[in-house]
């Protein structure tokens, strides 16, 4: 009896569109909330977003994110306000893709993309470093660090709309 | 009239102490935190940020009769202040009632943070004290969901401002709580700090040349509770979360202040844990919550490049690279073939187990000649017979009590008791300082008013060298003084090296002690004998038998191996390079090569305080632990390692597995050291004023003391034994003959010795090398103000900038130790100036 | 000129050290007599009103900034202080202080090109019955209008460079 029923389910499905992908050759589409490899951002201009907090280290349930900070000059300018991420590193194998270091994040420097072919064959070769992941700048803006006008990025923060 | 009072907190009754400050009171009896922003335990109340708003209400009377008022069913009628009451200002009364947790007082603190928030920038991610903030910490737990004020009058301010090279000030995150300007009004007494402006234009500015440069800034930033002030030592350095603290204990001087070191592993340091701030941690014995800059400042050596890293060994003429097997083994034999004729010199920097390790070693060989460097100051025998009585706390010497400083600069040789003693100053203490030379303590010891409060001292000026008599004489020749001092209800002295021999700071302490014994202030806490002996551990060194006249008995004598531990020979004495040439074998361990390494058979790198466990004595005999919380720089050792494994190697003692280990036994053998166990020496207890924890917005940043206050070696007098006073008809005193002067070599806090000078940030407050000198003096030597002179004594010959002044007696030359790369006299000796002509740089 | 060694203060000085028990009560009379000679409160003055009184210039820079009439600014011949609280204002005190702006051609505490005149608002004057009025160099001129300033500025005009 239960062989029948098995078969009948078999036969119901035998008409519809396979589910199944040839991956790699075929590619699933994924949603625009997937989350997969980490971003640094850039503004417009060219300079970083992040600002070397930590938050997104101290949120990190795996303590996956590696962050030490250093000081920003108007000669030497990687960030708005006074301080960067001298080192920001990710290991991917810790990283369990939870986009808590997203919510973290208070200038949205750090958004995790759709990529998700990571390998590696050195345990070493996972820790991705600030250059893998920080974005290039936007066409026409220079890369950091910039000489600027003094004064000219001087809040880390960018300004908030009134709530009110 | 009863020492305690009883008040109500809440609707419970609680028996706190008659005079105490009401949040003070509420947070040690009543764990109630009243919230506080510009109240802290350690300066008086101002009452400006109105954070500490209560209800406060006392037992009303009837005006006629003074009698108290009952209700009806018998109860006191507690009469409430219409308004709502600064809890820091209140000093509590009996029957006081307080209620923290009304709705009008939620309101109060509710609408003061909306207020102190309404123009205070949104700069928590970037900000060093987020996480530790007390703005931040109570905003959370007081504070209103969201603000009505308008965003677009918030101010903008300088959020980059050096208020001088150490600290910076942000003025946007400043909540005007003038907490850093009575620190340096009230606490060190350099008001350089103030107010400008008013309401909303209200900033801190100085104004003072120079500016915000006292040896005690670095607390402002542990106490601002916000992030106005940071170091430039530690800003962005990390997040205080990501932060291991490891308890230790100042390598730099006699204070032994408790700090913390707090590490973090650092790319920058071979992704391996580091040194990112030094932190103060509370004893209120020792440093209270306030360290030194230069404890704070000056640690980056435990990872200078130019440590030593690798056992030397001089094979074939040449020294050559070894491995500790090998060089272990060969010193062993040295030794063992030495008959004997060994001697150790060990520095100040040396903890009590090393020290035991090294004596075990020279003792299994045969030897017993134990040097101490450097040999400047003898006063620690007497330190052991009447030193300040066991319990001794300088924050309770004040009216009625009197503190003597004689031959010595505190400000520059132990910068916390100078603060303390200042403070004991304030408090009615009668101060006195005696120098042959215009000191700092000098300045506050003849101020006659601060704050406008009368403060009383006196100062001695006597002539340079003259130390000795000036305190065995002090009935004799300033009678209204001595009587004074000897009817203080406590009494301290305080006795330096400063223009003195060694063989002179052995008598200066003996009449300091006659002093003492004769007005009956020994054995008691509060009372006694105090020496800035230099290095952390120079009474550690005394306790275990390393001697100063050792030293000088090793220099007049060479032996055939010397074994040289943590001391900078070269940098220290002019004549080493001679008496040196006499040893057969040198055997160097230390942090730096100063040279030494050109003479030296065996050059053995050891690890610095910050990389192991160990202990120090400190000024008050006080036995203090440090911990482990860097890890070994290249192949460095303890140096109890290194000589226990030495001791093992030639069957003299079997190598201890650990610090502690050494430490039983040494407790176990030395007399002072009995119970000094490590278990002892952590345990700690809860202190006053609380900080740590949460008690950020209370005391400020400080930590708790989880590693330890230590345990006191009690004096021959705490003991009960009857102390004699010595018979001191003879003082044999330097005196400079025709056309010379006394060199007197001075103590810098900020100076150019090796461990120092890692500390970048530091160096450039460091000064040229200089000499003070009276203007009759230089008119002899043909030089003014600025000139070029050398300064011959002894083996010494320097030149440094003439500091022409009347702050110096006329007879003698200040000269600051390690400014010059040469090295200066290692005690006060007879030389003479002279102007150079023929230009050469100086340094 | 100094202040310091300044025969024509000497007396004075010396007066008002003598009215207080302790020396630093002197400190905002000295800081006026600083503001007669250097015509602002500037570095030099505060620096000889602290050696005076041997405070910290910190001390003295504090006492300066709180107290609005001292200066700490350089400001012109003719310092014109309008009183625009409300009693003042209800007498038409703003318009006023907003046309004797305008009339100079300098915006709030700004000084005229030729050095004469700096003109700013302040707070109760205590002459409420005669608004609208100001104060020139600490002296009350009352109940103004347009034509009565225009002639006292020519007045004033004509003092200076009948003496300069």
């Amino acid at each position: 009896m239960n062989v029948i029923k098995g078969f009948q389910t078999t036969a119901k499905h035998l008409m519809e569109d396979a589910v199944t992908i040839q991956y790699p050759e075929q590619v699933q589409k994924f949603h625009q909330r997937y989350k997969g490899r980490h971003h640094l951002r850039r503004y417009e201009n060219g300079l970083e977003k992040c600002i070397g907090c930590s938050l997104c280290a101290a949120a990190c349930p795996a303590d996956a994110i590696w962050v030490e900070a250093a000081e920003n000059t108007d000669e030497e300018r990687y960030s708005p306000g006074e301080r960067f991420a001298k080192t920001y590193e990710i290991n991917m194998l810790r990283c369990i893709f939870c986009g808590y270091c997203e919510d973290a994040c208070p200038t949205e420097a750090i958004q995790l993309g759709h990529e998700h072919q990571m390998s590696y064959t050195d345990r070493r070769d996972a820790i991705y470093t600030k250059d893998m992941l920080i974005d290039a700048p936007a066409e026409g803006a220079a890369s950091t660090p910039q000489q600027v006008e003094p004064g000219a990025y001087n809040r880390s923060i960018p300004d908030m709309e009134d709530p009110s | 009239m009863s020492d305690t009072v009883t008040i109500n907190i809440d609707g419970q009754n609680y028996e706190v102490a008659a005079g105490a400050n009401l949040v003070d009171a509420a947070k040690w009896h009543a764990g109630n935190d009243i919230p506080v922003f510009c109240y802290h335990p350690k300066m008086d109340p101002v009452g400006m940020c109105r954070m500490c708003l209560v209800e406060l209400g006392t037992p009303g009377r009837d005006r006629a009769t003074g009698e108290l008022l009952r209700n009806d069913d018998g109860s006191l009628q507690i009469r409430y202040f219409p308004k709502l009451q600064t809890a820091c200002t209140t000093t509590v009364s009996d029957g006081m009632h307080i209620k923290t947790n009304t709705q009008q007082v939620i309101d109060a603190r509710n609408d003061v943070l909306e207020f102190l928030l309404s123009s205070h920038p949104l700069d928590c991610p970037i900000c060093d004290k987020g996480g530790e903030c007390p703005l931040q910490n109570l905003t959370m737990r007081h504070g209103p969901q969201a603000s009505r004020m308008y965003f677009e009058d918030k101010q903008l301010l300088e959020k980059h401002y050096p208020l001088g090279d150490l600290i910076f000030l942000d003025r946007e995150r400043c909540i005007q709580c003038a907490r850093c300007v009575r620190f340096q009004d009230e606490v060190v007494g350099d008001d350089v700090l103030a107010f400008h402006e008013r309401g909303r234009r209200l900033q801190i500015i100085t104004h003072s040349d120079p500016g915000f440069d006292t040896y005690f800034s670095g607390n402002t930033t542990d106490i601002c509770p916000v992030g106005a002030l940071t170091t430039a030592d530690f800003r962005f350095g990390a997040r205080p979360w990501e932060l291991n603290e490891v308890p230790s204990i100042s390598p730099w001087d006699a204070a032994g202040e408790n700090i913390s070191l707090s590490m973090r592993l650092d790319r920058d340091f071979g992704g391996k844990a580091m040194i990112k701030r030094v932190m103060p941690r509370q004893n209120e014995w020792v440093n209270e919550i306030w360290i030194t800059d230069k404890a704070r400042f000056g640690h980056h050596f435990t990872r200078a490049e130019d440590r030593l890293q690798q056992p030397q060994m001089r094979t074939g003429g040449t020294l050559r690279n070894s491995n500790w097997e090998a060089a272990i083994a060969a010193m062993a034999a040295t030794l063992q073939g030495a008959d004997g004729d060994v001697a150790a010199i060990a520095g100040s920097g040396m903890s009590n187990e090393d020290l035991w390790a090294l004596r075990q070693l020279l003792e299994g060989v045969g030897a017993g000649r134990l040097g101490a460097w450097p040999p400047t100051h003898d006063a620690a025998p007497h330190l052991e017979q009447v030193g300040v009585g066991a319990g001794t706390n300088l924050s309770e010497l004040g009216r009625g009590d009197a503190i003597l400083v004689i031959a010595c600069d505190l400000e520059e040789e132990v910068p916390i008791w100078r603060l303390r003693l200042k403070q004991a100053q304030d408090r009615g203490a009668y101060l006195v300082v005696a120098n042959a030379r215009d000191t700092r303590l000098e300045d506050f010891a003849v101020q006659g008013a601060r704050n406008d409060k009368v403060v009383e001292g006196d100062a001695i000026r006597y002539a340079p060298g003259e130390a000795v008599s000036v305190m065995r004489d002090l009935q004799k020749a300033h009678p209204q003084i001595a009587e004074r001092l000897s009817r203080a209800e406590n009494l301290v002295i305080v006795a330096g090296a400063e223009g003195l021999s060694l063989a002179g700071s052995e008598a200066l302490a003996a009449a300091a002690a006659n002093f003492l014994i004769e007005s009956g202030h020994t054995g008691s806490a509060n009372n006694g004998l105090l020496s800035p002996l230099p290095g952390a551990n120079g009474l550690g060194l005394h306790y275990l038998g390393f001697t100063p006249q050792t030293t000088l008995n090793i220099m007049q004598e060479p032996p055939r191996v010397l074994i040289v531990a943590q001391a900078e020979l070269l940098d220290d004495d002019p004549a080493a390079q001679q008496w040196l040439s006499q040893v057969e074998t040198i055997i160097y361990a230390g942090l730096f090569d100063d040279g030494i390494s050109q003479r030296a058979d065996f050059i053995l790198p050891l690890q610095s305080f910050a990389e192991r466990d160990g202990s120090f004595v400190n000024g008050e005999r006080r036995v203090q632990r440090f911990y482990t919380a860097q890890g070994p720089m290249g192949q460095a050792l303890p140096a109890w390692k290194l000589f226990g494994g030495i001791s093992q190697n030639a069957g003299i003692a079997n190598l201890k597995p650990s610090a502690a280990a050494v430490m039983l036994e040494l407790s176990g053998s030395v007399a002072a050291f009995q119970g000094a166990s490590y278990r002892a020496l952590s345990r700690t207890e809860r202190q006053f004023p609380d900080v740590g924890g949460r008690d950020l917005y209370y005391g400020g940043t400080a930590y708790t003391n989880h590693g330890g206050i230590g345990l006191q070696i009690p004096t021959a007098a705490d003991r009960g034994a009857d102390v004699q006073r010595r018979d001191m008809a003879d003082v044999a005193e330097l005196r400079a003959g025709e056309g010379e002067l006394l060199i007197m070599p001075i103590t810098r806090l900020y100076n150019r010795q090796r461990s120092f000078r890692p500390s970048l940030l530091v160096e450039q407050r460091i000064l040229n090398p200089y000499a003070l000198i009276h203007p009759d003096d230089a008119a002899a030597a043909g030089t003014i103000d600025g000139d070029l002179i050398e300064i011959v004594a002894g083996e010494s010959k320097v030149r440094v900038r003439a500091s022409v002044s009347s702050e110096i007696a006329a007879g003698g030359v200040a000269l600051p130790r390690h400014l010059t790369d040469a090295a200066v006299p290692l005690s006060a000796s007879v030389g003479t100036v002279s102007r150079v002509t023929d230009a050469v740089a100086v340094r | 000129m100094a202040i310091i060694g300044n025969p024509k203060y000497e007396q004075r000085i010396e007066r008002h050290l003598a009215k207080y028990e302790t020396k630093r009560s002197a400190v905002m009379p000295l800081l006026y007599i600083a503001q007669e000679e250097y015509g602002w409160v500037n570095s030099d003055g505060i620096g000889e009103v602290a050696q005076i009184l041997n405070l910290d210039p910190t001390q003295v820079k504090s006492i300066a900034g709180f107290y609005t009439m001292y200066s700490e600014k350089p400001k012109g011949k003719y310092w014109l202080q309008v009183c625009t609280d409300l009693p003042c204002a209800l007498q038409g005190a703003d318009d006023f202080h907003a046309w004797l702006k305008d009339e100079l051609g300098v915006d709030e505490g700004g000084t005229t090109d030729d050095g004469l005149f700096t003109v700013e608002h302040v707070m109760c004057l205590a002459a409420c019955d005669k608004a609208p009025m100001l104060q020139c160099n600490f002296r009350y001129v009352e109940e103004l209008d347009q034509n009565k300033m225009r002639q006292l500025l020519a007045k004033w005009r004509s003092e200076a460079n009948g003496r300069g």
